[in-house]
């Protein structure tokens, strides 16, 4: 209850004298957790937060219709916030333009600003491993054959009816134009069929390579239950050992796929 | 009265294929229950609502429609079949069934679709008196019923606390699975098990209403900035249809596809100009509910929705047309 008192005299505050011209949070709709967007501050009434609203807002910000919309506040919860910095490595957040609203299971961290977020994160969750449940069915997948291995992702790939919610969900997909509608040469099959689903899934998860957090939000939009989380862990893990990046932490990071150092292994040329 | 067992719905589902059907019904398939082919070994989950609906058997999410065999002097065009194979959907909702006489309309619409219309006249719907209804269920607002008999070949419902089912035949189709079904039941006491309830959330024909005067509305607006624009709801919808041509080659031949699109996509509109009439998400929804509720029922006399309720449950944002709907009408009723 304090957290949403506090949550909506600030969301009002921001909004009452200009700061920010919007500010995304969370309603509750019945049993629902549904994003609101807020323009007046009299209407702050409706912001709530619990551990039950997971829905990863960062990926508005990207959006079309909102990016005109800064400078913005957003509710955001440990996860949240690492796509916030993640966005911001990535220069698609300029100086100031967006508010955070930070808070998690402990309570309300008040307004805070990039530095401050970071600090936040590193001392929350800095050391937090992958999702353990996730690394054991990798470990198994790993331990398949190469064809029973090619069978599992076949099964779960044939799921696929490219409606593209993963992408939609999404904070680190926010290319302008994706290269799955780019035709003029055509990439890959737009049929949801074998061989541009397999095409699709696998390009997603490498396209997000060092920018995923594992926040989970292609897995939980994906309407076909088709387990994403299973890339983009094991990849995460991957860049991780590799590359000694853990993305969503250091908004001064460089990209594991976006840089080149001379240092980088060449080991797997041979 | 003859009772069919649950416990006999493997049995039934392979004398069915044995007898040359494709039996689709909904199967559990990991944590979900979808609608699929059975093979033996599947377990049939009668009484759960599918995550996708049968349109899937009808209007693939893809189909090869045409064919061009590339030569060195030019091509051959190659007309291919429908794929139109004998067979029976098993265990179907109302609101499912109900949905494909709107598919059903668009699809002889102008000229008849051979691979649409030939798929569905090899079909036979056994549908299912609905046993349960959750918070997301409305069919009763859109002119449905959860024992609505209509569009069905057969009619299953459940008996005696969900352990058998009673079978009903009511046209040639549905007869033409007597013997099958008689196979596999037996005379017993039937006492019936209650029809889900669903409360009635809305007037459509306010919503319809609506949606005639309100083009401008800045409603869309609040709508459209919540939507991600992923074409979840509308490939998981029983009535969506919409679809896209595209034509993939390779070296020796063309193939000229029929993918599923979504209004809900930004490029739906596009034009090559670059020019997009549909601008904005807002624009979009707006798309969205005026098909459904005002376009779909200017022209073929049934709004093209049926309120199984699948957009708000996989929506990722939680954006369910039936809460749209529920909105509208509460405002308007205000007025």
């Amino acid at each position: 209850m304090e957290i949403a008192t506090k949550l909506r005299a600030d969301a009002a505050a921001l909004l009452g004298d200009g700061r920010v011209k919007l500010v995304i949070g969370y309603a509750a709709r019945g049993a629902r957790r549904v994003p609101v967007f807020i323009s007046e501050a009299p209407k702050v009434e409706v912001l709530m937060w619990d551990a039950t609203c997971r829905q990863n807002l960062a990926a508005y910000l990207s959006k079309p219709d909102l990016k005109t919309l800064r400078p913005v506040a957003i509710v955001a919860s440990p996860p949240v916030m690492r796509s916030l910095v993640v966005l911001a490595s990535e220069a698609q957040i300029e100086d100031g333009s967006v508010v955070i609203l930070g808070l998690d299971e402990s309570g309300y961290h008040g307004i805070l600003d990039l530095g401050k977020t970071v600090e936040l994160l590193n001392a929350v969750c800095k050391g937090q491993g992958l999702d353990r449940e996730i690394l054991g069915r990798l470990e198994q997948i790993r331990g398949m054959s190469p064809q029973e291995r090619a069978a599992f992702w076949a099964s779960e790939f044939a799921k696929c009816t490219r409606c593209y919610a993963c992408r939609a969900a999404c904070p680190a997909c926010y290319c302008a134009r994706c290269i799955v509608e780019k035709n003029v040469p055509q990439w890959i099959s737009t049929a949801a069929a074998a061989h541009g689903n397999f095409a699709w899934n696998i390009i997603r998860a490498f396209h997000v390579a060092g920018r995923c957090t594992s926040c989970g939000a292609c897995q939980a939009a994906c309407p076909q239950g088709i387990p994403l989380m299973l890339l983009n862990v094991g990849v995460t893990e991957s860049v991780e050992t590799e590359f000694g990046i853990r993305a969503g932490f250091d908004p001064d990071a460089k990209p594991a796929i976006g840089s080149y150092s001379l240092e980088d292994k060449e080991d797997f040329i041979r | 009265m003859t009772l069919l067992k649950l416990s006999n719905l493997s049995d039934l589902a392979a004398a069915l294929q044995a007898q040359g059907y494709r039996v689709v019904a909904p199967i559990q398939d990991d944590a979900v229950v979808r609608l699929r082919s059975w093979r033996p070994g599947d377990t049939v989950r009668i009484a759960a609502l599918p995550v996708n609906s049968p349109k899937d058997f009808l209007f693939p999410r893809c189909e090869a429609i045409g064919r061009y065999v590339l030569d060195r002097d030019g091509f051959t065009s190659e007309d291919l079949p429908a794929r139109a194979e004998k067979t029976v959907l098993l265990g179907i909702r109302p609101c499912d069934v109900a949905a494909l006489a709107g598919l059903d309309s668009v699809f002889a619409w102008g000229y008849p679709d051979k691979f649409y219309g030939e798929r569905r006249a090899a079909t036979t719907i056994v549908s299912l008196v609905c046993p349960s209804a959750d918070d997301d269920c409305f069919c009763t607002s859109v002119g449905g019923a959860p024992d609505s008999t209509v569009g069905a070949d057969a009619m299953l419902r459940l008996c005696n606390g969900g352990t058998a089912m009673t079978f009903a035949s009511m046209t040639e189709k549905g007869k033409a699975l007597d013997a099958v079904f008689g196979q596999f039941s037996s005379p017993g006491e039937a006492a019936v098990d209650p029809v889900a309830e669903v409360p009635v959330l809305f007037n459509s024909e306010v919503v319809t209403d609506w949606c005639s005067k309100s083009f401008e509305s800045t409603v869309w607006r609040t709508l459209g900035l919540a939507c991600l624009g992923c074409g979840a709801c509308a490939f998981m919808c029983p009535a969506c249809h919409c679809f896209d041509i595209q034509d993939e080659s390779t070296d020796a031949q063309v193939d000229r596809l029929r993918n599923w699109d979504s209004c809900g996509f930004s490029q739906f509109t596009l034009h090559a100009s670059g020019h997009n009439p549909r601008p904005d998400q807002p624009a979009r929804w707006r798309q969205r509910m005026m098909h459904k509720f005002r376009y779909f029922k200017e022209r073929f006399g049934r709004v093209a929705c049926t309120g199984c309720g699948r957009c708000g449950r996989l929506c990722p944002t939680g954006m369910a047309i039936s809460d749209v709907c529920r909105e509208i009408a509460r405002a308007e009723e205000v007025r």
